[in-house]
């Protein structure tokens, strides 16, 4: 039987928490909502190239399963999860998630479904070239149907 | 937890100093925007796996905002290396993982990494304040075994899970048998929950 050992070590950030002075949670979530709005115009920047190399990645897939390449657009679409958000267009996030969600799967079943793939892509150049968050039920409608084709693959078969 | 976005509460984090391991320039932006946001003003930023191990090895750090870091999840390993490395303070330090997508062969990992809370992008200052107020609570146990080195991962009392058997002492065994008495009446709880005036 292997031993345990259970202790309570002494943890210095809730003392320094703790520390007078500091800020406000009002003041210190305003100021950094304010960083982040800085940085709006780089992530935009950053999400076109993302889309520009998920299509091109996506564009050399052939007909049968390629798991270099699957791994390849995994890794493109799921590093930026979160920058969407920064900008405002959380849609865009939820597509990445839902897109890196259908890779995890394919990869999961050694499969590929090239039309799967791309719905998620044009749904994602929609989503961040027409401001798709303007059209609250038109947005969710492309959400839904997302998820629907991702969650096609969540069990195998 | 629910801390409102709107509270006059005061927390302070200008002297502490945090570690953030991000291999995507924007994440680390991201990041370094909330944390300086939050008055942060020591942060030691380190893109590569590498790059982390040497501050810890260097600088003491009280808090590590750490991302999983791609598929094969370099961040998970970087956790386990931490915890397993023996250099105190900084293998006991809080650390708040950040994820974008938990690949399926991976969610074991991060389960077992050791880290104190793993949250999901897209992150919100609210959501990463709160978090790391949750993360410094004191007396939270320190589990090391062959197995897994990291903070307890039971903290929700719920006890031991379904269909498994206790490890622990502490660990209550058995089914709960049937009532030995009758229920208490209504009027009798009622009465214990009364408010009484009290004399001093």
């Amino acid at each position: 039987m292997s031993s345990v050992r259970i202790h309570t070590p002494p943890v210095k950030l809730a003392k320094l928490l703790r520390t007078p002075g500091g800020l406000p949670v009002a003041e210190a979530v305003q100021r950094a909502g304010a960083g982040l709005a800085s940085l709006k115009t780089e992530c935009l920047g950053e999400l076109k190239t993302v889309l520009e190399q998920a299509e091109a990645c996506a564009a050399r897939a052939g007909p049968d399963y390629d798991a270099a390449l699957a791994g390849e657009l995994y890794d493109i679409v799921a590093k930026p999860i979160g920058v969407p958000s920064v900008c405002g267009l959380t849609a865009v996030d939820t597509a990445l998630i839902s897109l890196s969600d259908l890779l995890d799967y394919l990869k999961g079943q050694e499969r590929w479904d090239a039309n799967a793939v791309t719905v998620h892509l044009r749904a994602f150049r929609l989503l961040l070239h027409t401001e798709g968050s303007a059209d609250v039920a038109g947005t969710q409608a492309i959400l839904a149907g997302l998820r629907k084709v991702s969650q096609r693959y969540a069990k195998p078969e | 937890m629910g801390l409102s976005p709107e509270s006059r509460a005061r927390f302070n984090l200008e002297r502490t100093s945090v570690l953030v391991l991000d291999e995507s320039p924007m994440g680390m932006s991201i990041l370094v925007q909330i944390l300086t946001g939050f008055g942060v003003k020591t942060l030691h930023r380190c893109e590569k796996v590498d790059e982390a191990k040497d501050v810890i090895g260097k600088v003491e750090v009280d808090l590590i905002v750490c991302d999983a870091m791609g598929a094969a999840g370099e961040g998970y390993d970087f956790v386990t290396w931490l915890r397993s490395s023996r250099i105190e303070p900084n293998c006991y330090a809080p650390v708040l993982l950040t994820s974008g997508h938990t690949p399926s062969h991976a969610v074991q990992k991060a389960r077992d990494c050791g880290a104190h809370f793993i949250m999901a992008k897209p992150l919100t200052p609210i959501a990463v304040l709160e978090r790391i107020i949750w993360i410094a609570r004191e007396g939270r146990r320190f589990v090391e075994c062959d197995t897994y080195i990291g903070p307890d991962r039971r903290f929700k009392n719920d006890g031991v899970p379904a269909g498994m058997t206790g490890r622990r002492r502490d660990d209550l065994q058995g089914d709960i048998g049937e009532a030995q008495t009758p229920n208490m009446d209504q009027e009798v709880i009622d009465g214990l929950m009364k408010t009484r005036r009290v004399e001093l």
